[in-house]
């Protein structure tokens, strides 16, 4: 790697002001992200905290219930003795059996917790903090960053000395975090299921986390009462905060202080780690992950095989070549011209021909006829209706205008 | 980071995931096809563009953006309209230019991307002409009201 990426930090009080330009990140943020490693530790670790509970052992066993045997035309399960009560004669015991213990019931020495080799928790926790400074998982993972100027993003040690929540939230919004806080605050949801009445009403989302370094911090305090924000130490950080639901890409807000803690603490590709002993980051399986860049290189595109082109034999749904006009033109080309031809005669005749002609002649003739002699009965009706008025009129001295109706 | 290796990380489950009726759709803003694919997935690429309407105010007609992912690590402010950009992406609003927006598109995907310059195109112009038809029937009310 030649070019090593730089990150700016950026001062507490305005989120403009840039304290320190450019500072080489961290050699942890190159680890290769491995979501197999996270996911594997992730589900293991998150059975840490698991208090141990059980059935109570009577649970279902308080009868001196005994199996009557057969020959008396019932199960043989075994049945509560005694008599002078429902409960008598009932079955028992069995976990198919009402009131029965349940089969295989549950004992406090169940294995609760899971053990996972130190070098996997390590690679896990280095990995998350790599998938922290990658914008799209950040995004994938659904904090709202559109207005945090940087990512990764550091901020100065002041923050360390907040102790006002108001100081917190300042700082927050300053710095575009406060809009993650809100959809944490907005998507606060009563929890489904009895866990609500067993302490855990609420399900609340994870907004950023803030890292620090210095022991003496009072910033847990400040932040402590801002929904969705988490504070940890750089020493202490918990892959359960970083991958939250094996999930990579938490929004994590560094101190400059604990940002430059991160190199003694994972190592670097030079030297391994000065606290985790022995620890040296994981390296990459491939060093050019781009897939795309790869098969598209000359050095590959050389060597390759023109691309095979699937040749079609026929098609999948047989056209009926007397129906469909393109199979039949793909069976026989001079089809089309034969169709063109045929429809142009059909067209000639239709217009041209005597005998079109003719018969033409003779229906304008006949239809001129019959419009004649239809006039002429027209005249006729009319003349026979006026003078029967007229005759009304003038020999039974009926009004001009009443003559008209009858 | 490559799009492959973000690829095996995300299409799995992120944020913009929706399954539903048997369907795994986006809400990716640099989606424009709406489906989840390792193509269309913007969001996971250096050089999306996405098509995105806005509401600008309660009343007014509705804008369309069109969001530029881009891969720098500083937000950059704008001198111009002095908007800061967001660390992933710079915003261009096409109330009255959906020429340059789609110069804007046309020259981000050039020949090599037709699928994705086609998809953000199509959809550039079908929220266009929605909200012109959005205008037409407000002006219209407007003009109702007053009579």
């Amino acid at each position: 790697m030649t070019s090593v990426p730089l990150v700016s930090v950026f001062s507490a009080d305005d989120s403009s002001k840039v304290t320190a330009k450019h500072i080489p990140l961290p050699a942890v943020f190159q680890t290769p992200i491995r979501p197999d490693i996270v996911s594997f530790v992730h589900t293991n670790i998150a059975k840490n905290r698991r208090q141990a509970h059980a059935v109570n052992p009577q649970a279902g066993m308080q009868h001196s219930a005994e199996s009557w045997g057969t020959g008396r035309a019932v199960a043989r399960i075994p049945r509560v003795s005694g008599s002078g009560t429902h409960r008598s004669g009932q079955a028992a015991f069995g976990n198919q059996c009402r009131k029965g213990r349940m089969s295989l019931p549950i004992k406090v020495w169940r294995r609760w917790h899971r053990r996972v080799n130190i070098k996997q928790k390590r690679h896990a926790a280095a990995t998350a903090v790599a998938a922290t400074g990658i914008v799209p998982l950040v995004l994938a993972r659904g904090h709202r960053i559109s207005q945090v100027p940087q990512i990764p993003l550091v901020v100065e040690d002041k923050i360390e000395s907040y102790e006002k929540t108001t100081d917190a939230l300042n700082f927050l919004k300053r710095f575009g975090a406060f809009e993650d806080v809100q959809k944490v605050v907005s998507t606060k949801v009563v929890r489904a299921g009895i866990s609500k009445q067993r302490g855990k009403k609420y399900r609340v989302r994870k907004g950023p986390l803030v890292v620090y370094f210095n022991e003496n911090a009072k910033l847990l305090k400040a932040f402590r009462n801002v929904p969705g924000v988490e504070v940890v130490n750089v020493t202490r950080l918990n892959l359960l905060q970083l991958a939250p639901g094996g999930q990579l890409g938490r929004f994590v807000i560094w101190t400059q202080s604990a940002f430059a803690h991160l190199d003694k603490l994972f190592g670097t590709y030079r030297y391994s780690s000065i606290i985790k002993d022995g620890y040296q980051l994981l390296r990459p399986l491939i060093t050019n992950p781009d897939l795309a860049r790869i098969i598209n290189s000359n050095q590959v595109q050389e060597k390759v095989q023109p691309a095979k082109t699937t040749k079609v034999l026929h098609e999948v749904q047989k056209k009926n070549p007397l129906k469909n006009t393109k199979a039949m033109d793909r069976l026989n080309p001079y089809a089309k011209k034969q169709r063109v031809a045929a429809a142009a005669a059909i067209k000639a005749n239709t217009k041209g021909t005597k005998k079109i002609k003719k018969n033409k002649a003779l229906k304008k003739a006949s239809r001129a006829a019959y419009n004649k002699v239809a006039a002429s009965l027209n005249d006729a009706t009319k003349a026979a209706v006026q003078e029967e008025q007229d005759i009304k009129v003038k020999y039974f001295s009926v009004q001009k205008g009443a003559a008209q109706t009858e | 980071m490559s799009q492959s290796v973000l690829w095996e990380v995300v299409k799995g489950n992120n944020a913009f995931l929706v399954k539903r009726n048997g369907l795994t759709l986006s809400t990716d803003p640099f989606n424009n096809t709406g489906v989840q694919t390792y193509s269309s997935t913007g969001f996971i690429t250096q050089n999306a563009i996405g098509v995105v309407p806005t509401q600008s105010k309660v009343n007014q007609i509705n804008n369309v953006n069109l969001v530029a992912r881009k891969s720098t690590k500083f937000q950059q402010v704008d001198r111009k309209t002095k908007n800061t950009q967001s660390v992933y992406a710079s915003t261009l609003s096409v109330k009255h230019g959906i020429h340059t927006a789609s110069r804007v598109i046309r020259k981000r995907f050039g020949t090599r991307r037709l699928g994705l310059q086609k998809a953000a195109l199509r959809k550039l112009v079908k929220l266009n002409r929605a909200n012109a038809v959005r205008r037409r029937n407000e002006i219209a009310a407007t003009k109702a009201q007053k009579k």
